[in-house]
């Protein structure tokens, strides 16, 4: 009467909490997950083949494209690749503007990611209010340069333009409120019986398991290596930034919450020093109209919100566009851990994990 | 608007890449293989011939003031040798050098002559080994008390089809985390040959390696799972491979815009059903 063999069932492409399409071919046992496949492509537009066939200049816009919640984080890399490939020396302050809108940003797609994966479990609430701080941040992102998610907010060699007039009291005004914000966020959360009893213990991926699988970001952190680009490798102004690296041992969902939220109030350190040492100066470096590159082949990685994305440029010889351009999304490595971290646990833990891993779907599948 | 073709008559449905020679792209005719070797060459080149052009306008300029002299003219003036503009710009580009660094030392010492090149650029290091070799390289790397690369950050391949003795490149890019140290290793595969896969040291290669063959085309031996990840399983060509156009394959080639009546989009529909897609929208059983 009663069946017990195993059952295989996918979930997603189109499941409300796989953020996006993503679908998991599940082998389950009961409640159990036995086996897990992720199976993606399903938004593979062919970013790096069209870059390919664009100069430089074009090829900007379409890392705005990868992963939509950080545009900025993927701005920046793109742009302090092609100045290592071509050589351009960068003037500092563009260097502090881009450090404190790509800290803006690591707020901002945390926000995302607090909103989303506590509405996955059933926090409906917290939700709401992150969305409301991520409206200012986006504001911010409107007045520097007109867009507020597809930003292609630097320039190769700089920044179009200086910071707007007013902006400052803007920043200033977020940076005033945004720690009272985050504290409101845990009371909602971190002491919340419900939440603990979903993260703790639940998707737990330990250090030497998330080195072998090449995992980065707050995932690697919370697992507790403090591997972090922006200390290991200081890209834009970071090596003259004061920070400190928050990290977890447990490894398990809860540690990665506690982690992302310890990183915006760093990035809200970031930030003020940021635009309390503003050095005064020119934006943008003098570079030709028309970039000709040389042969050559730079891997630039940086610390996006999701972990290290780093771009691989060849050049070649007279050539206006790359050669060849590969990017290393931090959510393709990471998602590749899954099956190891949902195998053995319930279903419902699974959508958890994910929640935590912090896909986005446009940057993996590219 | 007028046109010369009949869109309706004539067969706009294109999946042969050979049957659409407006498609065809320019293959690459240069090989931008990054190394110390080349660049002296071509460095050694540049200069050899600059002293030649210079050589022939002064042997020009001899015979043309020979010339004159015979004839009675005024001498013609003596060509000055042109001084390269300085570059105002805030760009210099990072040219190769020689290795220094003691992780590309060490580990052509140990490795000896399966080390095939060494070199550092923009602070990158490369090194070139044999294809052969890779995966004791790789063990190496991850295993040895000197160098300690513990995690594969990356792992891709480029196409080049003007190489005559390779197609493809394989770089593997390497981070230390304990001592904040990153190294490219660099492979040179011709077509057909099957690289070891790197899946036993590192298991972040497994998906990086499933990628490369979805979208070059080389596929990894003792691989654990060497199917498509991002196209479709029954997709037929590889997408970053030169040859591979930016149009074209399944692309349709209407303007729906001039499509008031449907009648292109129902001939789109019909000629989908052929290939085995479905377009139109599903009855209720």
């Amino acid at each position: 009467m009663f069946k017990n063999e195993e059952m295989e069932i996918n979930m997603g492409p189109q499941h409300p909490s796989t953020h996006g399409v993503l679908r998991l071919k599940l082998k389950l046992d009961g409640e159990v997950v036995k086996h897990c496949r992720p199976v993606i492509g399903y938004l593979h537009r062919g970013v790096e083949k069209i870059c390919e066939n664009q100069t430089f200049f074009q090829g900007q816009v379409w890392t705005d494209r990868m992963d939509y919640t950080s545009a900025v984080a993927n701005n920046l890399g793109w742009a302090e690749a092609v100045e290592k490939l071509f050589g351009i020396s960068v003037p500092r302050r563009a260097k502090y503007i881009r450090t404190m809108l790509n800290e803006f940003n690591r707020v901002a797609s945390h926000l995302v990611w607090l909103g989303t994966h506590a509405m996955d479990i059933g926090a409906l609430t917290v939700f709401l209010y992150t969305f409301r701080e991520r409206e200012d941040i986006l504001d911010i992102f409107e007045a520097f340069c007109g867009a507020r998610l597809t930003t292609t907010a630097f320039r190769i060699g700089g920044l179009r333009e200086d910071l707007p007039p007013g902006i400052e009291k803007q920043i200033r005004a977020f940076l005033a409120k945004f720690l009272d914000c985050l504290n409101e966020y845990e009371t909602l959360l971190t002491e919340n019986r419900i939440w603990k009893k979903r993260t703790i213990g639940t998707g737990l991926l330990n250090s030497a398991d998330a080195i072998a699988m090449g995992v980065t970001g707050p995932v690697l952190r919370a697992a507790g290596v403090p591997f972090d680009v922006r200390k290991a490798f200081p890209y834009a102004s970071y090596a003259e930034m004061d920070f400190e690296v928050p990290t977890r041992t447990e490894g398990d969902n809860y540690a990665r919450y506690l982690v992302r939220l310890a990183e915006m109030r760093q990035s809200h350190r970031i930030i003020q020093q940021c635009l309390d040492g503003l050095p005064e100066g020119p934006v943008m470096a003098k570079i030709p109209r028309i970039l000709r590159s040389e042969v050559n082949e730079v891997y630039h990685p940086t610390e996006a919100p999701k972990g290290e994305l780093g771009y691989y440029l060849v050049g070649e010889k007279g050539s206006l566009n790359p050669y060849r351009f590969h990017v290393r999304g931090p959510g393709f490595i990471n998602l590749q851990a899954l099956p190891m971290m949902v195998k053995g646990g319930l279903v419902a833990d699974c959508i958890a994990t994910i929640g935590t891993l912090d896909v986005v779907l446009g940057e993996i599948d590219r | 608007m007028a046109t010369d073709k009949d869109p309706i008559q004539e067969d706009r449905y294109v999946y042969d890449l050979k049957a659409a020679p407006n498609r065809q792209v320019t293959l690459p005719k240069t090989v931008p293989l990054p190394g110390l070797k080349t660049y002296l060459e071509e460095q050694a080149a540049a200069a050899a011939a600059e002293e030649a052009k210079w050589q022939k306008a002064l042997a020009d300029f001899e015979t043309a003031k020979a010339k004159a002299e015979a004839e009675g003219k005024d001498a013609p003036k003596k060509p000055v040798r042109p001084v390269p503009k300085p570059d105002t710009n805030d760009l210099k580009f990072p040219a190769p050098a020689a290795a220094t660094d003691p992780d590309l030392l060490h580990l052509q010492e140990v490795l000896g002559a399966k080390v095939e090149e060494i070199f550092q650029q923009a602070g990158e290091l490369t090194c070139q080994v044999a294809k052969e070799a890779i995966l004791e390289v790789l063990t190496l790397c991850r295993d040895d008390a000197a160098l300690g690369y513990e995690m594969l950050a990356d792992e891709t391949a480029t196409h080049y089809p003007a190489a005559k003795d390779f197609a493809f490149s394989v770089v593997y890019h390497l981070t230390s985390i304990r001592r904040s140290k990153r190294l490219r290793l660099r492979i040179l595969v011709p077509e057909g040959f099957e690289p070891e896969t790197a899946v036993p040291v590192y298991p972040t290669a497994n998906w990086l390696e499933r990628e490369i063959w979805d979208m070059l085309g080389i596929r990894f031996r003792n691989h654990p799972d060497m199917t498509r990840i991002l196209c479709p399983e029954d997709w037929e060509a590889h997408a970053l491979r030169k040859e591979y156009p930016t149009r074209g394959l399944g692309q349709r080639d209407i303007d729906f815009r001039q499509d008031r009546s449907g009648v292109l989009m129902r001939m789109a529909m019909e000629k989908a059903g052929n290939m085995g897609i479905n377009l139109a929208p599903p009855r209720a059983e």
